[in-house]
């Protein structure tokens, strides 16, 4: 047991925090939430660069070859800073591809993903919102060598500038709800195809997209027809550690603003941080923080060893959910006032909370597969 | 980053928890919740009996060097403490083990280590903490017990209290004014005494449950040889610290909730009420749920804990945000495992009692951790000040 990052780590660390500190300054990111877009190309540009895009896929498909820990350590890094734009759903996407993906797709895609060239994302979640099977009513009905897809998906994150979307469709009513569950590889360019941003609390972008008599080739299949549900399973288990690690980094940005201000802001002849009141609370965010960090670790090392660990992505998943939101709460009520302008970084962090804590599954969906996995009948 | 045991370490916890295993099957009916060791006569003898069993496979001295008997290492420790937690297994001396051999190594005479390490590892003398007072508890520096030096004796006058299984042990450890006119933190001494030494009495303080695992003890010209301390004479304030940082490990805690839990669930799985399963009833599972993510976030901020303590780093904020997390988590888990069991949530170990007991015996056990070893008020004041680097309160 070593719970040090290694030296490799440790490097990608600290080339991340400087890259974004110059790339990414806040001002971008109130920029960029206002944006049509949601994300800076020349910023994408310099990502690929850097193999952020390219991280987990392998050197033979131009990737850098690194773990999925080490994509952790990386996104947590940009939970500290924020880093607007696709390339969460980038990377998440590019799981199925790497899992069910045949040679052909592949060496098509993985390389360009890689690049920079190829932004994707996900289209799951449907009118009922939920992150079950069951939720999923978008129909693809075979036609030739063809499928053709209708229905309606909502929150796909950044489909709007998305080449490629993934999408979860249901190929068979009889089966129970898992069962008759198939992913397409979609061009997003097909006719039929319209895409609207929702307007959300951290203006990320999420999109409904309309299949409208979709044309899809039978080969665009991500894995069996029918069997599509294990998959989509995956990238919930691995989106889930991916955010958790992003608001690992949030929240750290929090508690650090938080204890720097109280210990400027001087009210009744001290600083505000001198106040025992205060004292405790910040105290308990770093506690509540401090305990998220290893949980979330120990998730992200299980998968990265290709590990079972559905009970612990859903322990961490649900447990931090709940700590980003009360740590950036409490960010900013020790700020006071000043942190409910718009202007003020710190709201940047508690808006996120929420958006962090729906994606890959709220609270109450991962504490009741928590519920599952520890026995209850 | 990496998690995993070696080969050896692996090996070394499942005979950790057969041995711990075998040992739960010898204990008595009437052993619920860890403060029973000091109540029950059974329950001692048994604690005793265990302290036996451990010691002869060397496990009281673990991580020590090897020149005062010591096996394994530190990791050991914790792949102990996992298993004796787990399956509920007193003989591990916290007085004695956990804190004062750590100390006594870091910060003992050549001499006092010879005379004391042995008999704890081999499972001999059990020890006593002697360091609340009436009127000085979180503030231990104001304490007014006083050893005063006359010739190769202390002379010691005073009362302590809420001093864990005292009148059980043979032994105790305390911190004593030896220089009423110095300065605060300057003017206190760490003294090892024999708790039959005549001059000290020792009354069991009863508990809110009716057991009574606290005692209050009084020193009326007890007779101590000066050669019994630790440190320097005057500045045992830094060897009350030193002992203080072994405490908060939670490891055992946590693991026993673990064992709790899976009992919770089985009751959730057996229990019907208004006619269906407690297990089926969705804010029920969302709950147990929520016990099971937090207890899990407890055990890994323990596994952080242990690895800075393996490297020999210090891990003062971490060992205080762990203590505050896993005793308030206890006081959440006996809360819920009470509301659960609806009207038999106020049963004492019975014939009605659910699990025998232990979530009654809980409710009202969960302040031995959350108050005392630094009440985890002082416990957030630590992170505060020292860690954070926020302004001290004068």
């Amino acid at each position: 047991m070593d719970l040090r990052f290694t030296e490799a780590q440790e490097i990608l660390r600290k080339m991340a925090r400087d890259f974004l500190a110059t790339e990414c300054p806040k001002t971008l990111v109130r920029e960029l939430e206002k944006s049509e877009e949601g994300y800076s190309l020349e910023l994408w540009k310099k990502m690929a660069e850097l193999g952020w895009m390219g991280l987990v896929i392998p050197e033979k498909y131009e990737g850098m070859g690194y773990t999925f820990q080490d994509l952790t350590v990386l996104l947590e890094e940009t939970g500290r800073n924020i880093l607007p734009g696709p390339l969460i759903p980038t990377v998440i996407s590019t799981f199925p591809i790497l899992k069910a993906g045949t040679e052909e797709q592949k060496e098509d895609l993985l390389p360009k993903i890689a690049r920079g060239e190829v932004i994707i994302t996900t289209a799951l979640l449907e009118a009922e919102g939920t992150f079950n099977a069951s939720g999923i009513a978008a129909k693809a009905t075979p036609k030739g060598n063809d499928f053709i897809i209708n229905g309606t998906k909502l929150f796909a994150e950044m489909a709007h500038v998305a080449n490629y979307i993934i999408c979860v469709t249901r190929t068979n009513d009889t089966t129970p709800p898992e069962e008759g569950i198939t992913i397409f590889l979609v061009d997003s360019k097909t006719t039929g195809i319209r895409c609207e941003v929702i307007p959300s609390i951290a203006a990320d972008k999420l999109c409904e997209v309309r299949f409208e008599n979709v044309t899809v080739p039978k080969k665009n299949i991500l894995g069996k027809i029918d069997k599509g549900w294990p998959i989509v399973e995956m990238m919930l288990r691995k989106g889930a550690i991916a955010k958790c690690a992003e608001s690992i980094g949030a929240i750290q940005t929090c508690v650090e603003m938080t204890v720097a201000y109280s210990k400027e802001r001087v009210q009744y002849d001290r600083p505000i941080g001198a106040f025992q009141a205060l004292q405790h609370i910040m105290a308990d965010m770093w506690t509540s923080m401090q305990t998220s960090r290893y949980l979330v670790y120990k998730a992200a090392w299980m998968e990265s060893e290709g590990q079972p660990c559905a009970k612990e992505a859903s322990l961490a998943k649900a447990y931090v959910n709940e700590v980003y939101k009360n740590v950036g709460k409490w960010a900013v009520r020790l700020h006071g006032a000043i942190a409910t302008s718009y202007d003020h970084d710190i709201p940047l962090y508690y808006r996120r909370s929420k958006a962090a804590d729906i994606a890959f599954g709220g609270t109450d969906f991962h504490r009741e597969l928590v519920a599952q996995e520890i026995g209850l009948i | 980053m990496d998690f995993e045991l070696t080969e050896e370490e692996k090996a070394h916890r499942k005979e950790f928890f057969e041995v711990c295993k075998e040992l739960e099957g010898k204990r008595p009916a009437s052993f619920v919740g860890f403060e029973a060791t000091y109540e029950i006569d059974e329950c001692w003898e048994y604690h005793l009996y265990c302290a036996k069993e451990f010691a002869k496979r060397g496990w009281l001295a673990l991580g020590w060097p090897s020149e005062y008997g010591g096996t394994g290492t530190m990791m050991d420790q914790v792949l102990f403490a996992e298993a004796r937690g787990y399956h509920r297994i007193p003989g591990f001396d916290i007085f004695g083990v956990q804190m004062l051999a750590p100390t006594l190594l870091q910060a003992a005479s050549d001499s006092i280590k010879k005379k004391f390490l042995s008999p704890i590892a081999r499972g001999e003398v059990m020890w006593c903490e002697l360091w609340s007072e009436p009127n000085a508890g979180s503030d231990l520096a104001t304490l007014t017990a006083t050893a005063i030096k006359k010739g190769d004796e202390y002379i010691i006058n005073g009362q302590k209290t809420w001093n864990t299984g005292a009148h059980r042990s043979d032994w105790g450890f305390g911190i004593f004014k030896t220089d009423p006119a110095a300065r605060k933190h300057h003017n206190l001494t760490f003294i090892l005494l024999d708790m039959k030494t005549p001059g000290i009495t020792v009354r069991p303080i009863p508990y809110m449950d009716g057991g009574a695992p606290f005692c209050e003890v009084y020193f009326d010209d007890a007779h101590v040889p000066a050669e019994n301390i630790v440190g320097q004479e005057n500045e045992g304030w830094a060897v009350v610290n030193l002992l203080a940082g072994f405490e908060r490990s939670g490891m055992v805690e946590i693991m026993a909730m673990f064992h709790e839990l899976e009992e919770l669930v089985k009751y959730c799985n057996e229990t019907k009420r208004n006619g269906q399963l407690l297990s089926r009833d969705p804010i029920i599972r969302n709950r147990v749920a929520q016990l099971a993510c937090e207890l899990e976030a407890a055990r890994a901020i323990a596994y952080r804990i242990a690895d800075l303590q393996n490297r020999n780093e210090m891990a003062l904020m971490d060992a205080s945000a762990a203590k505050i997390f896993y005793s308030e988590l206890g006081e959440r888990f006996a809360f819920f495992a009470t509301d659960i069991a609806g009207p038999y949530g106020q049963v004492k170990t019975s014939r009605w009692a659910p699990v025998h007991g232990a979530w009654e015996k809980a409710f009202q056990e969960c302040f031995v951790t959350t108050i005392s070893m630094g009440a985890n008020e002082i416990q957030r004041n630590i992170i505060a000040w020292y860690g954070l680097g926020l302004p001290r309160m004068k």
